[in-house]
């Protein structure tokens, strides 16, 4: 018997359109669905066991991440998995925007996805058997969680240190942009704590982190004494901050870079065998994972090299959320041979020079 | 010219070119030069070295800061000719090119002036060294209040890039993030001290985007800005950072002079410069009937001519279309009650290379306070109100220049008592007016610089 295709592990290529069919299947299926999805599916105007042939069937669907922000989380588990599920965790959105997005990670997902994850991890040359200082948002956000899963299942011992995204942003929302700074100063005197007294092989944490870290000499010396990478997530990196870590602040750490989101459970790979040149490139783990890149006025996809706003699909058993419109920007990237969707690069928020709006005075 | 002049990062380890580039236009639009915008870790770490480098010995230093002033000037710089430069900061920023001379000119004077310029400031009670024999009975010594001074510069005029030097004359090392709109100028300078004997280390520029530009100031000792009302607000809690706001500068004419003999010196200080400084004159109060005065100065700058920026006669400053645009369009709408005397119907005027310039606008107001006389928009725009003596010395709160054409002596003391008067220039003197060692808005050196009591053996 050969596994279903939607248990195969992430490393397979399993033909998109019917793997999205089962998923369909599954998900839409009164015996199996979950009871969000067969109440919403009410209010669609197709079917999705029918209509849906496979990848690009999934732009069909509303975009219904905001209903995640109320619905009870049990009505988000399959009725498949029947009665004794085995969660791993609810994980809430970082609250941007009002009320938190929550969903439920599930063991056969998390499994899968934190495998694919970890051979990633050993392709770029990362150590195993080394410990970890992880420095995410904890609580509810996922990122932490992650990280905290990949110390362990390389074998290392993790340390952590609390960080609340949700309270830095009300501070910055607020004006109360030294409130904020004390706040970030506090997370790195954590951080120094740990470095300077225990063994810590890998780092993982987000880019304006990074950057803080890089203001104090003493943690960039034990850094490059100590540490042998630092993963980065959570935020964009452009190429030129990159190349200088990789040349003169740290030159003989591994750099490596993921970009996930909540929304779909996971997140994706950096491309390994650029030259230090090329922009960041990420591929999703597809079809459970897809990417695509649009012109957001039309909904067409842009042109491979250009610039749009990235749609997420996450379809595995766990959970079916399909066509997120993500915040960020990227260039749309041709996937590796034989993948769907886009991968993306150059991911970033929108750049800018001055305050454009102001026109009176002379400066 | 086809190929885009590179404006790299000038960085403590020599010049940085970013993958990430910004496309600086001419007028016209076509592309000019390409900016290189250097990321935040690149900020954190050349202020870092601006700050573990030490300071040049004066006599060493002032020599450098004499030698690049004329290198700025006259000289072939990083392969560009001055000419060429002249040439192209016209281009980019609409500066006429007669100003863009006057400016380099004035760059040079300033490099050579600026320790005696400088030394204005300086406290009667206080000298420059331990040493001086002042010490052995007790006296202040002048010191710099830290070591990293940082520029957050403006695009308007090249001028502006010659109060730095003070910053530099008295040791301090200096980050400047220059304008997108007008970066040749810092860089040239910049490359000019480096090739004059200041070490890379001793004065970087640094250009950033929005977002990594705090970064230069967080890393400063002390800081100077340029910038509208919502910068001076910003950092008005903040006593290390100097904002170089609005000028909002103005002319009075009390009855006790007639403004018919004062006319040159009133359509001067609102049109030299091409109307952007901070010095030109944004309104002129009359006490009288201010209809005549305005139809004078309206007939008078209705003969400029619209020239290119890069004319050897120009006298107004060229615009990208859209920006001529959005300054007209916000012109029209603020002038609304006002009565035009020129331009009210719009001041957009089309060069042949689809750039524009904006004609003079001339409105008169019919109440002192009326808000408008504080609006200050860059090209030659003026309001005329009347002024009493009800409205008295109020209306000319937050000005940088005042002219003040009057005989009441009073009245003029309690125009120099208003601190929120930075300049006060009695009779006939344009509200332009500046020469070195006489401060544009209080001595740098006052921000600079303090105290500190010394006696020794």
């Amino acid at each position: 018997m050969s596994e279903h295709i939607l248990d195969l592990p992430l490393d397979a290529r399993p033909d998109p359109d019917e793997f999205v069919r089962a998923a369909m299947e599954w998900h839409f299926n009164p015996e199996t669905g979950s009871a969000y999805w067969l109440n919403r599916a009410k209010t669609l105007d197709f079917d999705p066991r029918e209509d849906v042939k496979g990848v690009e069937g999934l732009s069909l669907f509303p975009n219904i991440i905001n209903e995640l922000r109320d619905v009870c989380v049990e009505d988000l588990i399959p009725r498949g998995y029947g009665a004794k599920a085995d969660v791993v965790g609810v994980y809430e959105s970082g609250g941007t925007t009002g009320a938190p997005k929550r969903v439920i990670i599930l063991r056969d997902w998390w499994q899968r996805i934190m495998a694919w994850m970890n051979a990633g991890m050993d392709e770029a040359g990362f150590p195993r058997d080394v410990n970890w200082l992880v420095i995410m948002p904890s609580g509810p956000h996922m990122a932490g969680k992650m990280s905290e899963q990949h110390a362990v299942d390389r074998g290392g011992i993790r340390f952590t240190v609390d960080m609340d995204p949700r309270w830095v942003k009300k501070l910055v929302a607020a004006g109360k942009a030294e409130e904020a700074e004390a706040y970030a100063e506090h997370l790195i005197e954590q951080a120094r704590f740990v470095l300077s007294t225990q063994d810590v092989g890998v780092i993982i944490t987000t880019p304006p982190l990074l950057e803080r870290i890089t203001r104090h000499d003493d943690l960039v010396d034990l850094i490059n004494e100590k540490v042998k990478g630092i993963v980065w997530g959570g935020a964009h990196m452009d190429v030129d901050t990159r190349h200088l870590y990789r040349t003169e602040v740290f030159p003989g750490v591994k750099l490596r870079g993921t970009y996930g989101s909540t929304m779909i459970l996971g997140g994706s790979r950096e491309r390994l065998g650029l030259a230090d040149e090329d922009a960041c490139i990420f591929d999703p783990p597809a079809p459970w994972i897809t990417f695509h890149v649009i012109d957001p006025d039309t909904g067409r996809p842009v042109d491979y090299g250009e610039r749009g706003q990235v749609v997420m699909n996450h379809v595995t058993r766990n959970m079916l959320l399909p066509n997120n419109l993500e915040r960020d920007l990227a260039i749309r990237v041709e996937p590796p041979a034989g993948q769907v969707g886009d991968s993306v690069a150059n991911v970033s928020p929108v750049a800018r020079f001055d305050d454009e709006a102001v026109i009176e005075g002379v400066y | 010219m086809t190929e885009p002049i590179f404006i790299d990062a000038l960085g403590p380890n020599g010049p940085y070119r970013a993958r990430n580039r910004l496309g600086v236009p001419d007028v016209a639009g076509n592309p000019l030069l390409e900016l290189s915008l250097v990321p935040k870790v690149y900020v954190t770490r050349a202020m870092a070295a601006l700050r573990k480098a030490g300071t040049m010995p004066q006599e060493e230093r002032l020599a450098a800061l004499r030698a690049a002033g004329e290198l700025f000037a006259t000289g072939v710089v990083d392969g560009m000719s001055a000419a060429d430069y002249q040439y192209t900061v016209s281009r980019m920023s609409g500066t006429p090119l007669p100003i863009v001379q006057r400016a380099v000119r004035a760059i040079a004077r300033s490099a050579a002036g600026s320790y005696d310029s400088a030394q204005k400031a300086r406290p009667v009670g206080a000298v420059n060294d331990w040493r001086d024999p002042k010490a052995q009975e007790g006296t202040a010594v002048w010191i710099r209040r830290g070591d990293v001074f940082a520029v957050h510069a403006a695009g308007n005029h090249p001028g502006v890039h010659s109060l730095w030097l003070e910053a530099v004359a008295l040791g301090f090392r200096v980050a400047v993030r220059p304008s997108r709109r007008e970066p040749l100028t810092p860089y040239r300078l910049i490359s000019a001290l480096r090739a004059s004997g200041f070490g890379d280390d001793q004065i970087v520029m640094l250009p950033t985007d929005y977002a990594a530009a705090d970064e230069i100031l967080r890393q400063a000792d002390l800081s100077m800005v340029y910038g509208g009302q919502e910068v001076i607000d910003k950092y008005a809690a903040d006593t290390t950072v100097l904002p170089n706001g609005p000028g909002r500068s103005k002319i009075l004419v009390t009855a006790d002079s007639d403004w018919r003999d004062h006319i040159d010196m009133i359509v001067d200080s609102i049109s030299h410069e091409g109307g952007t400084a901070c010095v030109n004159t944004t309104a002129v109060f009359v006490e009288g009937d201010p209809a005549p005065l305005a139809e004078a100065i309206a007939a008078r700058l209705s003969a400029i001519p619209s020239l290119p920026p890069e004319d050897d006669k120009a006298v107004l400053t060229a615009y990208s279309m859209p920006a001529a645009r959005k300054i007209e369009s916000y012109l029209l709408a603020k002038s609304a009650g006002a009565r035009a005397h020129l331009g009210g119907d719009g001041v957009v005027d089309e060069l042949p290379d689809g750039s524009a310039v904006l004609r003079p606008a001339v409105h008169e107001l019919d109440d002192p306070f009326a808000e408008q006389a504080n609006v200050e928009l860059a090209f030659p725009c003026v309001w005329v109100a009347p002024w009493t003596r009800d409205a008295g010395p109020a209306v000319f709160h937050d000005t940088l220049v005042l002219t003040a054409v009057t005989k009441d002596e009073k009245l003029l003391d309690t125009l120099l008592a208003d601190p929120t008067i930075k300049n006060l220039y009695i009779g006939d003197h344009p509200t332009y007016w500046m020469t070195p060692g006489v401060p544009h808005d209080a001595y740098l050196g006052e921000f600079l610089m303090r105290t500190k009591a010394v006696i020794r053996d």
